[in-house]
């Protein structure tokens, strides 16, 4: 690709770069080849807020149960289907479940969250999840959710790298516009191949602390010297993506990770999805020109001994409702930051408890988004009903009521500032639902 | 510009006709402008042996290069000699000193015809050191059933790594790797029966016909259930299968297939599923009888044990479409070739398909051509590619790949058998040269790794002679001999003039293994 597509991508470049060259340029690089013909073209970039959020994403893989997260204790039929693995109601003498709206509660274990819808900062959408596929496959709805966009065999850029491709970054030749906490690259940030519109800048990084070539401290600057001239002849678009990595080197050997001082008393757990976390938040406060993270949580697939209480499930619950609370009142809580937080699973489960006290492959979740941007301290739903089997599908399944992308797609909008709703989630026609404020 | 061998420099007519050259000067001043000298001046430099009186003719194309404007044809040319080694590279999973060695005795046709005909190559050494470390892959799907996936899966990822690194059919391995992406599978939905699809489809028939390999694929119990074929019936035809043999296997996507033809076909491969192992079975009751109609043609619908013929004959239809030999042509051409062939090439090599039944070999042999490699421009090693390659030039001794298969390979991206989709790892470089600083980490613990129990690189070589002997050393097996220069001299300086340490060494090589050059093939 030509030099011309690095260049700094500020919003003056920006506004130089017609539309007529980016058609041109494009062509060249085979672009036709790698977009699905149906990709709307991206709109100018004018209108595009200054002040946008940083977003988030946190995926909970393997299908979280979303009736264990935020049960719905005010329905009879919610303790029919679940003898052993329901959520006590509030005012239940043991293990109560937090009452958030006198209808739904908190698992005991989600607590660590109770602080930011108290707050009216964070808003749990229930009935959450894929409406135009009933697959119940972990693999393919992994897929149609990161992809935003279900059942296409053709598309494997994720919303989140469209939406970074179709909005100039926040800060003009940041380096790192987005982190995957990964060791590879999550399906949801994978942006068009040669990101022909913005570069997209986005790294899978496992360990912020320590993204270096590796070996000997003593000797690393003399050997990424080295390799810096090296690859200041090579061909685009090895050069760039070289120059871009050895500039990330630098920017986080200059981020104070191990340092890294919290706000309002907030303590991460150790767990390494705690500290990922944290280091999302030193980076956010580094002020590096960082505008997404997507960060997993594994291993919600649970069959059998869900333990929503003392076992497994409580455990997992334990460590994220602590981690992602810690990061609301160090980063969210005292708004000195335009952070989002979004956090979502591939399905929900089974409503009625399996033989093995666990739950199966099911439709309807839990989606929960945190921000003071966000029209929180409410349980969304839409013709939610009771879980009684007539009511659910294929009568077995929370319906799911909301889609993901009209949760999304508002703060892809209203709160990252993107207008080309239809390149990030294409062919949806989004539904506003007051998601933000 | 490093040579190779300076006696090599013989004064011989280039052999590119006028015609070639007028085709040159038609090409766009940036692909032209520094491919042209650099490819006589390399043609020049060839001893006569190395063009033997047979050598294989394009098919019937004229001659142009697969470089289209922006593509990176140029920097080949930089730093290699624009011959023989070029061939090498294209051919093996990483060219090494020893290999462009024995290039350059065989000629070009000697050594590609020493890598066609692969079975030939006695490379018992390598199998019997998998048959003794991973006894699991000979098991039939009924054994393996029984086994601990995760363990089955190990031997699976590990022999597919040793053998790349250590095969002396090299060819054969980067054929190998092009037909897993091409029929591929994710682990994850068909667990050990990969192990099966592996061995009896893809090994078995990488290199035969391709209407033997299809027609294996769709007889492979892991392909039944990657694909769905194994949750359909008469009265839900499920259309993945249908689908993906069709858009991704044989005609491709634009192939000239309707959803009509996607719903016909699934109906015509209800009963294709597997049995209670998971091995491929026909079940009459499953299917539909009744007549369909397939690309035009009437499949007569039949029951009992003879309604599988009605699959056979629609695989039939499907290898010997005229879209199928276009789609493998082209998708073979990107990968051995360019990434960029020509409307010419293509037609060559899809009339070589059907002129010989979709012959593999005869494919390759047209493609692999001396004009078309050397005007070929580069490619990026995809991750798999790079750490093989690495490791074929460390040439360590090896226990168990297992860091690497593991480890190393989620950093890169590129872990064997988990991509998801049934469209195969991407051969495009936009989606892998994002990714650059997990392969300097991944170069940095390759040149480290000292395990007996997994892989062990020995510096005592590169530590037997002078600073400038070692890194001569290094040029020889990293880079054939054809290290560029200014990289030569940037690593002459590092290396400084005193007696290497095994710690600098090791530097040295994961410097060598992360250099611009090494990333390209």
């Amino acid at each position: 690709m030509s030099d011309e597509m690095h260049e700094g991508c500020g919003c003056e470049e920006y506004n130089a770069l017609s539309r007529r060259r980016f058609l041109q340029t494009s062509a060249t690089i085979t672009a036709a080849s790698m977009f699905p013909a149906w990709l709307p073209k991206i709109a100018l970039a004018n209108s595009y807020a200054s002040n946008r959020d940083i977003i988030v994403s946190i995926f909970l893989r393997g299908g979280a149960d979303g009736l264990v997260l935020v049960a719905p204790f005010g329905d009879p039929a919610y303790y029919a289907a679940r003898p052993t693995i329901a959520i006590p109601r509030p005012d239940a003498a043991t293990n109560p479940g937090v009452n958030l709206d006198g209808f739904f509660a908190f698992a005991p274990a989600m607590a660590g969250l109770a602080p930011a819808f108290a707050a009216k900062d964070l808003l749990v959408v229930h009935g959450a999840g894929i409406q135009t596929n009933d697959t119940r496959s972990h693999f393919d709805a992994q897929r149609f959710m990161e992809v935003g966009k279900p059942a296409d065999a053709t598309i494997f850029t994720g919303w989140l790298g469209r939406h970074l491709a179709s909005i100039p970054p926040a800060k003009p030749a940041a380096p790192l516009r987005a982190i995957g906490v990964a060791t590879g690259l999550q399906k949801t940030l994978v942006a068009p191949a040669g990101d022909p519109y913005y570069a997209t800048h986005t790294l899978p990084i496992s360990d912020p602390e320590h993204f270096t070539i590796g070996g000997s401290s003593a000797t690393i600057a003399a050997r990424t010297g080295l390799l810096q001239g090296n690859f200041a002849t090579a061909e685009e678009p090895l050069k760039s993506a070289a120059l871009d990595a050895i500039n990330t080197v630098d920017l986080l050997k200059a981020v104070n990770f191990n340092g890294y001082k919290t706000e309002n008393s907030a303590v991460y757990p150790t767990s390494m999805f705690g500290q990922a976390l944290r280091s999302v938040a030193a980076l956010i406060k580094a002020d590096v020109g960082l505008e997404a993270a997507q960060v997993d949580a594994d291993s919600w697939d649970m069959h059998a001994d869900t333990g929503p209480l003392n076992g497994s499930m409580a455990q997992l619950m334990r460590d994220l409702s602590t981690a992602v609370g810690a990061f609301y009142a160090d980063v969210i809580a005292l708004g000195k930051y335009n952070v989002t937080v979004i956090m979502m699973s591939e399905f929900g489960r089974s409503v009625r408890e399996n033989a093995s006290a666990g739950t199966d492959h099911g439709r309807g979740g839990a989606m929960f988004a945190i921000g003071k941007g966000i029209a929180g301290g409410r349980v969304l739903t839409k013709n939610w009903k009771t879980l009684d089997r007539a009511n659910l599908e294929d009568g077995q399944d929370v319906p799911v009521g909301i889609d993901y992308r009209d949760v999304l797609s508002e703060i892809v909008q209203k709160r990252l500032g993107n207008p080309n709703l239809d390149f990030v989630f294409p062919t949806w026609k989004p539904t506003t639902l007051g998601v933000t404020r | 510009m490093s040579r190779s061998s300076s006696s090599t420099d013989a004064t011989e007519t280039p052999d590119a006709t006028p015609t070639a050259r007028r085709t040159f000067v038609a090409l766009g001043a940036l692909a032209a402008a520094s491919f042209i000298p650099r490819t006589a001046r390399a043609q020049q430099g060839r001893p006569r042996k190395s063009r033997p009186t047979d050598r294989v003719e394009p098919p019937n194309v004229p001659p142009q290069p697969g470089v289209a404007p922006g593509e990176n044809a140029a920097a080949f040319a930089e730093w290699d000699t624009g011959g023989l080694s070029r061939l090498v590279r294209r051919m093996t999973m990483g060219m090494t000193g020893a290999d462009l060695a024995q290039a350059n005795q065989m000629g070009w046709n000697g050594y590609l015809n020493y890598q066609l005909n692969y079975s030939r190559i006695d490379d018992s050494a390598v199998e019997n050191w998998i048959a003794a470390h991973y006894p699991y892959l000979v098991k039939p799907t009924a054994e393996l059933v029984l086994i601990n996936y995760d363990d089955v899966f190990d031997q699976l990822r590990g022999a597919s790594m040793y053998r790349a690194v250590f095969s002396k059919r090299q060819l054969f391995q980067r054929m190998v790797e092009f037909w897993t992406d091409h029929f591929n599978q994710d682990r994850n939905k068909v667990e050990s029966l990969l192990v099966n699809d592996q061995r009896d489809v893809i090994r078995k028939y990488a290199m035969t016909t391709f209407p033997q390999l299809l027609k294996a694929s769709a007889h492979s119990g892991s392909m039944m259930v990657y694909l769905d074929q194994n949750v359909s019936d008469a009265k839900a035809p499920n259309q993945n299968y249908a689908r993906e043999i069709m858009e991704l296997h044989t005609l491709g996507v634009d192939g000239g297939y309707t959803q009509n033809d996607v719903a016909e076909l699934s109906r015509v491969l209800t009963g294709w599923t597997v049995d209670h192992d998971g091995d491929f079975a026909y079940n009459p009751s499953l299917h539909d009888t009744k007549d369909k109609v397939v690309l035009g043609t009437t499949i007569k619908g039949q029951s009992g044990a003879a309604g599988q013929q009605e699959g056979e004959a629609v695989l039939d239809l499907l290898v010997n479409h005229p879209s199928t030999a276009r789609f493998i042509a082209t998708k073979m051409l990107k990968w051995m070739v360019t990434p960029t062939p020509t409307v010419a090439q293509i037609s060559g090599i899809a009339a070589v398909y059907r002129a010989t039944g979709g012959d593999i070999k005869a494919m390759l042999r047209a493609m692999l051509n001396e004009q078309w490699v050397s005007q070929a421009p580069m490619k990026l090693k995809r991750p798999f590619h790079y750490a093989v390659s690495a490791l074929r030039s460390l040439n360590p001794s090896v226990t168990s790949t297992k860091p690497v298969d593991e480890g190393l390979m989620q950093l890169l991206g590129h872990e064997a058998y988990v991509w998801d989709t049934p469209d195969g790892y991407p051969d495009k470089i936009d989606y892998w040269a994002g990714s650059i600083l997990p392969r300097w980490q991944c170069a940095t613990t390759l040149s480290q790794f000292q395990s007996s129990a997994t892989i062990a690189v020995d510096t005592a070589p590169y530590r037997a002679g002078s600073p400038a002997a070692a890194v001569d050393l290094i040029d020889h097996n990293f880079f054939g001999g054809e290290m560029p220069v200014t990289f030569r001299t940037a690593l002459l300086s590092y290396a400084g003039t005193t007696t290497l340490t095994d710690a600098k060494v090791r530097e040295l090589l994961a410097l060598a293994i992360s250099s611009n050059a090494f990333h390209w093939y």
